[in-house]
């Protein structure tokens, strides 16, 4: 028999995933409605993130040092995909195919570049804090409360940037018309590589920080891509709002129903949300919220 | 044998992909339908094994209808993130159902094709593959292939000349979609294991990157990517994961340079090759 204790436990805990899935989500969706690109190499930046702190931490010692490095470095691949890569596609007819195509290359490449010179060994991370936590009968983690505030922390960050600062407003306007935006003096170009690189940031912290939990492999960012791939479609390619609801309620679904299923059909249940979504409204859970 | 039926399974997804627009991810998973198809009804029922390749091609064309929907009403990138949910989906399940497929361990309850006679297999598969190919072929060079490129070029367009569009594209990608399912049982018989590891979503993109590296905008192409791709990681077998990298690499040139792909590109082989192929 399942107990409520076990079902509440299942939300916590699925709540906590929600926000690391939202964490890589947001990118996903960020950079679709910003600059139409769905980016198969989002799953590659996580494991670049992952391997940039790997490493950091293991020169500096420092937690601190390993996050913020993953960060600029993933920034800084994001912003160089775009340019070297996105940029000269921008004028073709089938825009949207050849930059997924071109993104899958791209990850296919790196991921095994990085499989042939570091090898496919897994690499354990350090726990952040071994804590935890009894309220009530529920469980608590503490390392995955911190990620999840960190988490909730960029996300704001990310939030606050994009509707307060007039990077924000550039961005919002090169997404709506980046024609109309490059006549009122913005360059959509250098938008382009900006929003490419918070992007891909935002998948680099949270490839270093979802560490601990999964360890590091270069294959490590299909799973976690997948993921945000069916939050992204179901909260709605280009609606942030509409991705953080999705990544919530998907996680806490995916919990909840690995009370009675594997995780194998637990993923099958998500797809099926996704393509039922889709077909629905093409436009996912973003496009209700809006109008 | 495998090079032919990759060439005929690339070629397949190309009839879908670049003639129709319809940017499928779910091809392969429908390959190993036909393959699970094809070997479960010969193994668990005791249909004759010329039968159950078929079966294969049916169960394709079964399995793709209920995603058939969503990809009519959908366009570009969104047909191809449905049908790659779609396709993992079959692969968990061919997971998950371990009791009907044999689970991760794959499934060799059946016996080869002609008793085993290696020869008489490969002359089968051969011919298979040419039939299937000049069907597909013949599909296109006649006004049906024009629509087809009309629908590519500007669904809309098609649509107000008075074609029905719908119609066409799902004829092409149920057409398409049987012959991967053949493809699989012929690749299922030649292999005499079948496992859920051909089914994975790295498999389509193989088979995605020999279409777009060889040319998705004509059937030929999938000669030349299967042959060029295909040759180039058998040459490259010892070196392992290094063949990947390549593709990835290639993946990313052809793209950025190629837009038609290697054969549909100027060299000075091009224009020769589209006169055979490209009518």
């Amino acid at each position: 028999m399942v107990s409520l204790e076990l079902i509440i436990q299942q939300i916590v805990n699925g709540v906590f995933f929600g926000g690391q899935l939202a964490l890589i989500a947001v990118g996903l969706t960020l950079i679709w409605g910003v600059a139409r690109v769905l980016n198969f190499s989002h799953g590659a930046l996580f494991m670049i993130g992952g391997f940039v702190g790997f490493f950091a931490l293991k020169i500096s010692g420092s937690i601190l040092v390993a996050i913020l490095s993953s960060i600029v470095v993933v920034f800084v691949v994001g912003w160089i995909i775009e340019y070297a890569l996105i940029e000269p596609l921008r004028d073709r007819e089938e825009f949207d195919i050849s930059s997924m195509v071109i993104t899958l290359g791209f990850a296919i490449f790196i991921e095994n570049t990085i499989l042939v010179e570091i090898g496919s060994s897994r690499r354990a991370f350090p726990q952040i804090t071994n804590a935890a936590w009894e309220v009530a009968g529920i469980s608590v983690n503490a390392q995955r409360l911190l990620i999840f505030l960190i988490s909730v922390v960029a996300l704001s960050l990310l939030f606050l940037v994009i509707t307060r600062t007039k990077l924000g407003l550039a961005i919002r306007a090169v997404s709506q018309d980046s024609e109309t935006a490059l006549l009122m003096g913005v360059r959509p170009k250098r938008i382009y590589a900006i929003t490419f690189g918070v992007s891909a940031a935002l998948a680099g912290l949270a490839g270093v920080l979802l560490a601990p939990l999964f360890a590091i492999y270069p294959s490590v960012g299909w799973y976690p891509f997948l993921l945000a791939f069916i939050v992204v479609m179901v909260g709605g390619l280009g609606s942030v709002r509409g991705t953080l609801i999705a990544a919530i309620g998907l996680a806490v679904i995916r919990s909840i129903s690995m009370i009675w299923v594997a995780s194998e059909t637990a993923m099958i249940i998500l797809f099926v949300i996704m393509i039922v979504i889709l077909v629905a409204t093409p436009d996912g859970i973003g496009g209700w919220i809006s109008g | 044998m495998q090079l032919f039926i990759i060439v005929l399974l690339v070629g397949s997804w190309i009839f879908i992909a670049g003639y129709f627009g319809i940017f499928t991810f779910a091809h392969v998973a429908l390959y190993g339908v036909g393959a699970y198809a094809a070997v479960l009804f010969v193994g668990e029922f005791g249909v004759p094994p010329l039968l159950s390749i078929l079966i294969a091609g049916v169960a394709a064309m079964l399995f793709c209808l209920p995603i058939a929907y969503p990809v009519l009403r959908l366009k570009g990138a969104y047909v191809g993130m449905v049908t790659l949910a779609y396709a993992e989906i079959i692969y968990r399940g061919t997971i998950i159902l371990r009791d009907v497929t044999g689970g991760p361990t794959g499934y060799t309850n059946f016996s080869p094709l002609f008793g085993g006679d290696q020869l008489l297999m490969y002359y089968f598969v051969v011919s298979v593959v040419v039939l299937l190919m000049i069907v597909q072929y013949g599909f296109l060079v006649n006004r049906f292939g024009l629509v087809a490129r009309a629908i590519r070029e500007s669904e809309e367009a098609a649509e107000m000349l008075g074609n029905n569009v719908p119609r066409y594209k799902l004829s092409g990608f149920v057409i398409g979609s049987a012959i991967a399912g053949v493809a699989g049982a012929l690749q299922a018989y030649t292999l005499l294991i079948i496992s859920p590891p051909m089914l994975q979503l790295s498999q389509m993109i193989e088979i995605m990157a020999m279409g777009i590296i060889g040319g998705p905008r004509m059937i030929g192409g999938a000669v030349f990517g299967g042959v060029a791709v295909f040759g180039l990681s058998e040459m490259l077998r010892d070196v392992g994961e290094v063949r990947l990298i390549i593709w990835g690499a290639l993946l990313v040139i052809v793209t950025l340079f190629f837009p038609n792909g290697l054969a549909g590109s100027d060299f000075g082989i091009r224009s020769r090759v589209q006169e055979l192929f490209d009518r």
